[in-house]
């Protein structure tokens, strides 16, 4: 019995799926339908958009020996050598550390500004810097670096001159920049102890302040953490080895010139403002495990 | 049954085992593409005794190039096939080497089109003033990866943050130049062309063009005292620099590039005064000359005419 009903049910849902599955039109004396037929789906829709890709990031660590050169720096270039570590959880995700030693090289502003100025003080130019007191002030960034997340959103092929073949991909970066600034001012030089404030003396009268910020500390060393972002692009020469050109900007609280910024007539910690320090890089990216799998 | 697409694999209707004929230069044989529904790496897919089902609904929208670039795509099911097949039974369908497309063919042609470009470029390297750069370019693709062309730009000018801060500073007053337009003829080439994939999903074709041109500026001196005439030196600038191209449709690509403007230009001297070269002429004749490097980097966008292109060649 159980049997029997357990067929005829079989059978009834059999025929109403066939029922419902048929088209409408499916008998030559019907009308078709009003509404116009759905696409036919592409066998490609929900594929992937390349099949059998070299996955050479995923699950891969990055080494890359890099050097570093500021874009545009006002006062001093901050060139160096250094090494990126990053890890791909994933074809587009990684995380990561950069780590920059950097000597610093004056902008061709300094050079033309250097030679004009006096090399000691006129008391008729007050406000004039000496060559020492600019050229002190400034300040240089021995060590920078930052810890990011990447996304490696964009991956490709690219042909050069018909002949070269190569893998490349590009990545966008965010995180967390690190700076050590450096300034050495010779006490003999920045010799105001208190700038823009009035002070007393000896006797307890009031003494102004001087209104003379080239002889002002010039605030801007120390450590420093801002934001970091930066976009670049991998070109795979081999499955483990990439070129890296990047654009990486480290932007923290910074005052270049160590000078008055803000017209106050002293150097204070409110001249320093938050400034993008823009880099491009160039390293040679080493992926490791050396061997790179595939997708289906 | 399905109709074949029109041009979409080179399949001829109909049932039975009228294969297509050889092409050029095949060696006649056919293959044997087995039980695989689907194989072979064009778009179309055996579906039953003797028919093929090309897809007549998914035909490419004019100017489309990720619709085209679908056409081209396999299924995935790339399959070695051996030249030595058993030979075909009756009722079996058959394709060519020719219905196989093993490389795609570039989505993107250029030759004998013209490209109408408008662009914005600012400056890259000058840390006392900023051009922003406004223009447009026309060139014509002589070949695919040859082109001539001829741009204009115009330029406006803000002064950066060193600007102020020397003269506050240093108490010094940095001489500079603004520009105000430049002309040139260039000459492109594009050796680098590819694709990529964007989180996997969209396929999009760029290309690298290098640039290398000759042209004219119009630089015009900012007196450091407003009391002086400014003067204007129309200055030889040759220029070359290097494009990323990405294709969005048939007629449409958007830009971005580095070029580098090198000229001489003229500087109002240093030392200029009420006494010393007040007047324009004068300040333009003792000038100081300085080798620039006009840095810019530029965004645009292109136009491509005619609107669409055609292949010549086999796919």
């Amino acid at each position: 019995m159980n049997k029997h009903l357990i067929t005829t049910l079989s059978v009834g849902l059999a025929l109403q799926f066939a029922v419902s599955a048929t088209p409408a039109f499916a008998d030559d004396n019907a009308e078709p339908p009003a509404a116009a037929p759905a696409r036919k789906p592409n066998k490609l829709d929900g594929q992937p958009a390349v099949r059998n890709r070299l996955l050479l990031v995923k699950g891969r660590a990055e080494l890359t020996p890099l050097f570093e050169s500021t874009i545009n720096a006002d006062f001093r270039h901050i060139v160096g050598g250094g090494a990126k570590l990053e890890y791909h959880f994933s074809d587009m995700f990684s995380v990561g550390v950069v780590g920059v030693f950097s000597t610093s090289i004056d902008t061709g502003l300094v050079k033309k500004i250097v030679p004009t100025l006096p090399m000691d003080h006129d008391p008729t130019k007050p406000r004039e810097p000496t060559r020492t007191e600019f050229t002190q002030h400034l300040n240089s960034m021995p060590i920078h670096g930052a810890a990011y997340v990447s996304l490696t959103p964009w991956y490709g092929k690219l042909a050069a001159f018909s002949k070269a073949f190569v893998n490349f991909d590009f990545y966008f970066q965010a995180g967390v920049s690190f700076a050590q600034l450096k300034s050495s001012c010779d006490a003999s030089i920045c010799s105001d102890q208190h700038p823009g404030e009035t002070t007393t003396n000896a006797a307890g009268d009031p003494v102004p302040p001087d209104d003379n910020p080239n002889n002002d500390a010039p605030l801007n060393n120390g450590a420093r953490v801002g934001l970091y972002l930066a976009g670049g692009i991998h070109v795979f020469l081999k499955d483990f080895i990439a070129l890296d050109l990047g654009v990486r900007d480290y932007a923290f609280s910074d005052n270049p010139s160590g000078a008055d910024f803000n017209a106050d007539l002293a150097v204070k910690k409110e001249d320093s403002r938050f400034l993008s320090h823009l880099f491009v890089g160039f390293g040679v990216s080493i992926m490791l495990p050396a061997k790179a799998k595939r997708t289906r | 049954m399905a109709k074949p697409k029109a041009g979409a694999g080179g399949a001829k209707p109909g049932s039975g085992s009228a294969a297509p004929a050889p092409a050029p230069g095949d060696d006649g044989g056919e293959i044997e593409m087995g039980d695989d529904a689907g194989s072979g790496s064009g778009s179309g897919s055996a579906s039953g005794e003797g028919e093929i089902d090309m897809g007549a609904e998914d035909t490419p929208k004019e100017g489309d190039l990720n619709a085209d670039l679908a056409a081209d795509g396999g299924d995935g099911t790339d399959k070695p096939v051996k030249g030595d097949a058993p030979a075909p039974k009756l009722g079996d369908y058959q394709l060519s080497w020719r219905d196989i497309v093993t490389v795609i063919r570039k989505p993107f042609l250029k030759l004998k089109r013209t490209e109408l470009r408008a662009m914005a470029g600012t400056t890259m390297n000058d840390n006392i003033v900023r051009h922003y750069a406004f223009g447009g370019e026309l060139s014509y693709y002589l070949t695919d990866v040859l082109a001539i062309g001829l741009e204009g730009q115009y330029y406006q000018h803000q002064f950066r943050e060193p600007f102020d801060l020397v003269a506050r500073q240093a108490r010094r007053l940095p001489t500079v130049n603004q520009y105000n337009f430049s002309g040139a003829l260039n000459f492109h080439y594009v050796p680098v062309y590819g694709k990529f994939a964007v989180l996997d999903k969209k396929i999009v074709t760029w290309e690298v063009a290098f640039t290398a041109g000759i042209g004219a500026l119009q630089s015009e001196v900012v007196p450091r005292d407003k009391r002086f005439g400014a003067f204007k030196s129309i200055l030889i600038s040759p220029n070359v620099g290097a494009d990323m191209r990405f294709f969005l449709f048939k007629s449409l690509t958007i830009n971005a590039g580095i070029r580098d403007y090198i000229f001489v230009d003229k500087f109002e001297p240093v030392n200029r005064s009420e006494s010393m070269y007040p007047t324009a002429d004068e300040a333009k004749a003792h000038a100081d000359t300085s080798l620039i490097n006009n840095v810019m980097f530029q965004l645009s966008v292109s136009l491509w005419l005619p609107t669409t292109f055609e292949y010549h060649t086999f796919r």
